[in-house]
């Protein structure tokens, strides 16, 4: 007989529409699963259970953060070799640009490593973290390279990362979605909501936005003149209706759909209960810098690891303002950097500390980092006199932690002017595969058919880089 | 190599042994002799049954004629049958009552509304561009109305199809059929800064490629864009002979989408045809005799000769500035030292002197620089006699004029100088006049025009005017008139009304809407494959083709997109016409007779009804391409007519209704779902076209980075239009149609898939769109008269939303529930009134407590299910 919860059936799921139902029905309604075990069965012993992504839309100049460069500060000023210029599209730079050296100085992390002086928080946390400082992209405008990054392909269509091991993994909470999405800097990125979009997957598998204002989740909220009991005593007429025409119809779905208006039901307490900041300690909230209420990017980390606590399965930021052109104090290295590196430093460590207190950050993947790098050279765009730097694909830092990855390792090397990889290039298809790898899905495997090809979050790419595991 | 032998079958399909089935040619099949001919009511039934026999299963019985009439209803029109319909199709009770009752559905516009909806998912229709920036497309709607007309008249398919493919080179295309091209023009345009306009255009066509031939071969080639089909026989260069056919067209990714053409509306072109009547019947108004007209040019005459006699000479102009100020606004209100003290040639002023400005000649626009600063110009007119004459005169930016020491203009106004911005009539008088301008600049060059004039009738009328009468001849004098008519008092009312016409007569000329136009000839691309799918990388050239596995295109046809459309709807394509009847197949029984609906190729499903499937093609073709003709031979089966209860033993021999043994059963689409309950509830609006409208949605759904439009929620009707009105902007499609499975439409959606979600039970909970649905309902339920009676009520309820009487224990639960929210909103009256909202009647806590009555039958599954 037809088992729609054959685990062994989701490698290869023919796409009919009976398998889809259950596919959905699997991870919106079955329970939490043996601890790491979710719902199939996996290739390799997985060393995350969950991820935490921290995506800094924008690109943040990682040179100056994670990888100083003494000849660059040495040559500031100077016209940038000419190799750099050949065969080159930049986003905004013309002409023969200058190098810029680094506006701020350096601290000594925990692991002995240099990181940009805005970071006192984070340096004392780098024992923990993997910095890769090898970081290739194929895309240099914003929209594109965080679609390559977050869903194998640079134009839209794809399913987001999230939504994959939504599909590949499940949910472990059987009260919230397997994958929540939330955003900090007062805009959208520049992909849009395709970042976290099912693309051609179940549409279950899409992300679900939780929002600092208004509603938590979309249309969460009961009508006016609503209270629980009310709510609670529409549900059980409509349940007992529902079972009533059951009788009649022998139809499956509708039993399906009883039990997601009873999950609908326990979502509207769950949702609010783990999204409500006033139940943390003081201590917590000194630790993380957050303030219940407010929109930040703290206040979402915070949320993060009580999401994670709660077995969501992916929990992906988007925190905005990271484009650090130059073209005025909104988006310099001297301004706008140091604003954004306050915003982020205290929370970041707080989180990598809640989840090792909390024993949680061996099963929980935290990434760090942005779309691409940014140039060596100065912008200078229409003749700025603001610093900053151009979009720029050939070099990035990212960091991991936790989730089995290496503590206090660093990968890869670039150049003397932070222009080229030098060592051990790790591309974006690459990470993506390393994450499923330690989420216990081979990349290769965990595909998907669509108009007749199948599908992967890789692509036809990507390769599990051993260099960042433990 | 079984892949070289598959190519080798495909160069002669009949012939080969194993040739893939859906390259065969459409043949329709011998109907069997079927023993239970009493159940089958046309060829689709005995093609059915005799597969139900193959499996040992027999037909369900027939669904209960108002079960059938609710689900013909939603599928053929999208709406749910009104209980008065059902009572006239109960009362019609005879052999033809089902077939009238699918005319009457087929004729009206909900029928084009249901279909064409169908069609915007595959031709990816959105009122936005794509991309990073997802500008508006504002105009789209044109074309989605353009598909509902179609459906409307039941265009043949092959038309159709012709029409959105190559409407724009049939010989005379009309504007209808170029607006049809916009059926290619939903490719996503990419105006980020730094892009390459060749490399959208390149995914625009290649989305083109695989848009036609998902849509209508059922072939998903897009693999074939980098190496040869792995599977099935489409070797990458066939590809880029497909692409070449879509190569030609102007279109390269710009911003404002050109080209673009304007086509009215039927509206719009009856209104301009009476606004044309009109204006041709003013403009006969406006004649005058040849005595007015010299009448009225005699003074004008007069005053030319009293300029001519004054013979102004100029001094060459004096120039004082850049004068700095704050910015614009300052320096045209300060009053310098020029204006202060009077103009000082010999002395400083403002910590300047005076230069004189030889190169500034009339009749010329000059320009300076200075930021934030005033200029002055001044200069002398001498004079013979008195006379009247004319200052011609523009500006960057503000403007002062002073004639003989009189302020005569003063304008605060940003812009760059251009002739004659400013016309000032001055008295020239005998002796020394004086001119003296203040130019004002913000940002940017700050510049002037100047011309001194006899009058403002322009230089031909100007020398008309200055012969004497007797020696005008008509056509001096047709230039009189002109002038006349254009200027005489008499004459202002038609004028006025000849220029409220034609402004109007703008207004329905039609937005700009996007279409496809072949480039002139010597201006084609010339195709070239893309090497590893990379446009950077041209390969050998190509010419347009098909693929050699289908038969070839004529000898004779054109090597363009008409030639592919005339190829695409070919009676001997072997696809078209089964791709199209299994996705109405689709639409109807939630389930194609190929599953795969976008994939006829080998790695594909194969039919579960091979004959039906091309008996059901055939009669499409036959039937001239009518899918009026084909939906109605199918709902009109007893295959449909089956009821959809799932018997256990059914269930396990067949779970997924693939022997069609029973009828369909699915979930209503996100459209159909919204529609539903506007309709139920009696607040449809049911305006058929138009420009997309914004119903409400939640705050902050439309958060942009670059773009300021904003989501501007619809007030009055337009908050209640059917789902396929609503304004799509791909990167924020409204949030409950994508928790209903509606996709982004960034490529075209070959299949929405059917979840069932909890976020789905929020949506038809709490949407405050479906709880006034809700509140709209119970009014009505509360409205019937039944003098208080609530098992009535609920009965009335029942039938509304279900066409059907609630059973004893259904209508006991709900009058319970009824009860006790009653009560409790009794109790506690401000819930009431929160539930109701404001402006509710005096009786809050009932009609609350029904609205919690109404939200449960909407959101039953059997209320939200086609069965």
């Amino acid at each position: 007989m037809h088992d729609p919860f054959d685990p062994s059936r989701r490698w290869f799921l023919r796409d009919s529409a009976l398998s889809l139902g259950a596919m959905a029905l699997r991870s919106a309604v079955l329970g939490r699963g043996a601890p790491g075990g979710g719902s199939l069965q996996r290739p390799f012993a997985p060393r995350a259970r969950n991820v935490i992504y921290l995506h800094m839309e924008g690109a943040p100049p990682t040179l100056d953060m994670f990888d100083r460069k003494p000849e660059l500060d040495a040559r500031n000023g100077e016209k940038c070799p000419d190799g750099f210029l050949k065969k080159e599209r930049f986003a905004f730079i013309k002409g023969h640009p200058l190098l810029l050296g680094h506006q701020h100085g350096w601290i000594r992390a925990a692991n002995g490593i240099e990181v940009c002086e805005l970071f006192p928080h984070l340096a004392q946390q780098m024992g923990d973290v993997t910095l890769v400082r090898s970081m290739v992209t194929d895309q240099f405008n914003h929209a594109p390279a965080e679609l390559l990054l977050f869903s194998g392909a640079p134009r839209p269509g794809r399913p987001s990362m999230g939504g994959w091991v939504s599909y590949g993994l499940g949910s472990e909470n059987n009260d919230l979605p397997a994958f929540v999405v939330m955003l900090s800097g007062g805009s959208l990125p520049s992909a849009g909501k395709s970042l976290w979009g099912a693309g051609f997957l179940p549409s279950v598998h899409q992300g679900v936005e939780f929002r600092s204002q208004g509603d938590p989740v979309l249309y969460l909220e009961d009508p006016p003149g609503y209270d629980r009991a009310r709510r609670e005593r529409s549900l059980r007429a409509l349940s007992d209706l529902n079972r009533e025409h059951e009788q009649v119809t022998g139809d499956p779905e509708t039993a399906t759909r009883i039990a997601q208006y009873e999950l609908a039901f326990r979502m509207q307490m769950s949702v609010p209960d783990a999204v409500d900041l006033r139940d943390e300690p003081e201590s917590v909230h000194e630790l993380y810098g957050t303030t219940p209420g407010q929109t930040s990017f703290a206040n979402n980390c915070l949320l993060a690891r009580r999401l994670v606590e709660r077995g969501v399965r992916f929990v992906q930021l988007f925190d905005a303002g990271w484009d650090i052109h130059g073209t005025n104090p909104g988006d310099d290295l001297v301004t706008q950097f140091p604003k954004k590196s306050r915003q982020i430093d205290r929370a970041l460590a707080a989180l990598l500390i809640d989840l090792r207190r909390r024993g949680l950050l061996d099963e929980t993947l935290v990434v760090w980092g942005g779309e691409f790098g940014r140039t060596p050279m100065n912008e200078a765009r229409d003749g700025s006199k603001f610093l900053g730097r151009d979009h720029h694909p050939h070099c990035f830092s990212m960091l991991l932690a936790g989730g089995g990855t290496r503590r206090g390792a660093v990968v890869g090397a670039t150049d003397e002017l932070g222009y080229q990889v030098t060592d051990t290039p790790v591309h974006v298809h690459d990470l993506q595969a390393t994450m499923l790898y330690l989420l216990g899905v081979d990349h290769e495997r965990l595909t998907y058919k669509f108009q007749g090809r199948a599908f992967r979050l890789t692509d036809v790419h990507g390769e599990v880089r051993r260099e960042l595991l433990a | 190599m079984p892949l070289c032998a598959f190519v080798l079958a495909g160069l002669a399909p009949a012939a080969a042994q194993g040739t893939h089935w859906s390259y065969l040619p459409v043949v329709r099949p011998a109907l069997p002799e079927t023993q239970d001919s009493g159940w089958c009511r046309s060829g689709i039934d005995r093609l059915v049954l005799e597969v139900m026999h193959e499996h040992g299963l027999q037909p369900s019985p027939a669904a209960d004629p108002a079960t059938w009439l609710r689900r013909v209803s939603l599928d053929l029109t999208g709406l749910p049958p009104t209980p008065a319909e059902l009572d006239a199709f109960l009362a019609g009770a005879g052999p033809d009552a089902r077939e009238r009752a699918v005319d009457r559905l087929l004729q009206g516009s909900a029928y084009a509304e249901r279909w064409t909806q169908w069609w915007l998912d595959l031709a990816r229709y959105a009122d936005s561009q794509g991309y990073e920036k997802d500008d508006l497309r504002r105009s789209m709607w044109r074309y989605r109305d353009w598909v509902i007309d179609a459906f409307a008249r039941d265009m043949p398919f092959d038309r159709f199809t012709i029409e959105q493919i190559a409407g724009d080179l049939l010989p005379g295309a009309t504007p209808e059929q170029q607006l049809a091209t916009a059926f290619h023009r939903q490719t996503m345009t990419n105006t980020e800064g730094g892009t390459d306009d060749e490399e959208f255009r390149t995914a625009a066509v290649i989305d083109r490629v695989d848009t036609t031939m998902s849509v209508w071969m059922g072939f998903t080639l897009g693999c074939a864009q980098c190496h040869d089909h792995k599977y099935d026989p489409f070797s990458q260069k066939e590809f880029y002979e497909l692409y070449a056919f879509f190569d030609q067209t102007e279109d390269n990714d710009q911003p404002d989408d050109a080209p673009v053409l304007r086509v009215p509306t039927e509206e719009q072109a009856a209104a301009m045809k009476v606004l044309d009547l009109e204006l041709d019947e003013l403009r006969g108004r406006m004649h005058a005799e040849d005595a007015a007209v010299m009448a009225w040019a005699e003074p004008r005459r007069e005053v030319l000769a009293a300029f001519a006699a004054a013979q102004p000479k100029r001094s060459p102009w004096h120039v004082l500035g850049p004068v700095a100020a704050g910015d614009l606004h300052a320096a045209h209100a300060t009053a310098f030292a020029p204006e202060r003290e009077g103009v000082r040639l010999d002395a400083e002023q403002e910590g300047q002197r005076w230069r004189t400005e030889y190169d500034y000649k009339d009749g010329q626009v000059h320009t300076w620089k200075g930021d934030n600063s005033a200029f002055y110009l001044h200069r002398t007119y001498h004079a013979e006699a008195a006379a009247i004459a004319v200052l011609a005169l523009g500006s960057d930016d503000a403007i002062k004029v002073w004639w003989n020491g009189a302020e005569v203009l003063a304008k605060e106004v940003a812009r760059p100088a251009a002739p004659d911005q400013e016309m000032v009539s001055v008295a020239l008088r005998a002796g020394d006049n004086e001119l003296l301008l203040k130019v004002s600049n913000g940002g940017g060059p700050g510049g002037f025009y100047f011309d001194l004039r006899a009058t403002d009738l322009g230089a031909p009328v100007e020398k008309v005017l200055a012969l004497a009468p007797d020696a005008r001849d008509a056509a001096a004098m047709d230039v009189l008139r002109r002038e006349y008519l254009a200027r005489a008092p008499e004459y202002a009312a038609v004028r006025q009304r000849i220029a409220q016409a034609e402004a109007e007569l703008e207004t329905h000329r039609g937005p700009l809407v996007p279409i496809l136009r072949e480039l002139p000839e010597d201006k084609r691309r010339t195709t070239r494959i893309h090497l590893r799918g990379s446009f950077l990388s041209p390969g050998d050239v190509v010419q347009p083709g098909t693929p050699r596995v289908w038969p070839p295109l004529p000898a004779d046809a054109p090597r363009n997109r008409l030639g592919l459309a005339r190829w695409l709807v070919a009676r001997d394509n072997p696809l078209t016409a089964r791709v199209l009847v299994n996705r109405l197949w689709n639409e109807l029984f939630g389930r194609g007779l190929v599953t795969t609906l976008e994939d006829f190729g080998s790695q594909g499903e194969p039919p579960s009804h091979g004959a039906l499937l091309d008996w059901l093609a055939a009669e499409l073709m036959d039937g001239g391409w009518s899918m009026r003709h084909l939906l109605r031979t199918i709902v009109l089966s007893a295959t449909y007519a089956q009821s959809s209860a799932l018997a256990p033993e059914l269930r396990e021999q067949d779970p997924e209704n693939r022997w069609l043994a029973r009828g369909p059963a699915f979930r209503l689409s996100a459209e159909m779902l919204r529609d539903q309950a506007l309709a139920v509830s009696g607040s449809l609006t049911a305006t058929v076209g138009g420009p997309s409208v914004m119903p409400p949605q939640p705050d902050g759904i439309w958060m942009q980075i670059y773009s300021g439009e904003r989501w501007q929620t619809a007030t009055g009707p337009d908050r209640h239009r059917r789902g396929l009105y609503t304004f799509w902007r791909r990167t924020s499609p409204h949030p409950a149609m994508l928790l209903f499975d509606a996709q982004s439409r960034e490529a075209c959606v070959l299949r929405r898939q059917r979840t069932n979600t909890p976020l789905q039970a929020l949506v038809l909970w709490n949407d405050p769109e479906f709880h006034e649905a809700a509140l709209a309902l119970a009014a009505r339920t509360l409205l019937a008269d039944c003098a208080g009676d609530d098992a009535e009520r609920i009965r009335r309820l029942w039938r509304r939303c279900l066409l059907r009487l609630p059973t004893d224990t259904e209508q006991s639960r709900v009058l319970s529930l009824l009860q006790e929210e009653r009560a409790r909103f009794a109790g506690d009256p401000d819930s009431a009134r929160a539930t109701v909202g404001a402006g509710a009647d005096e009786a809050p806590a009932e009609l609350a407590a029904w609205s919690v009555l109404a939200s449960v039958v909407m959101n039953l599954d059997e209320f939200v299910t086609k069965r």
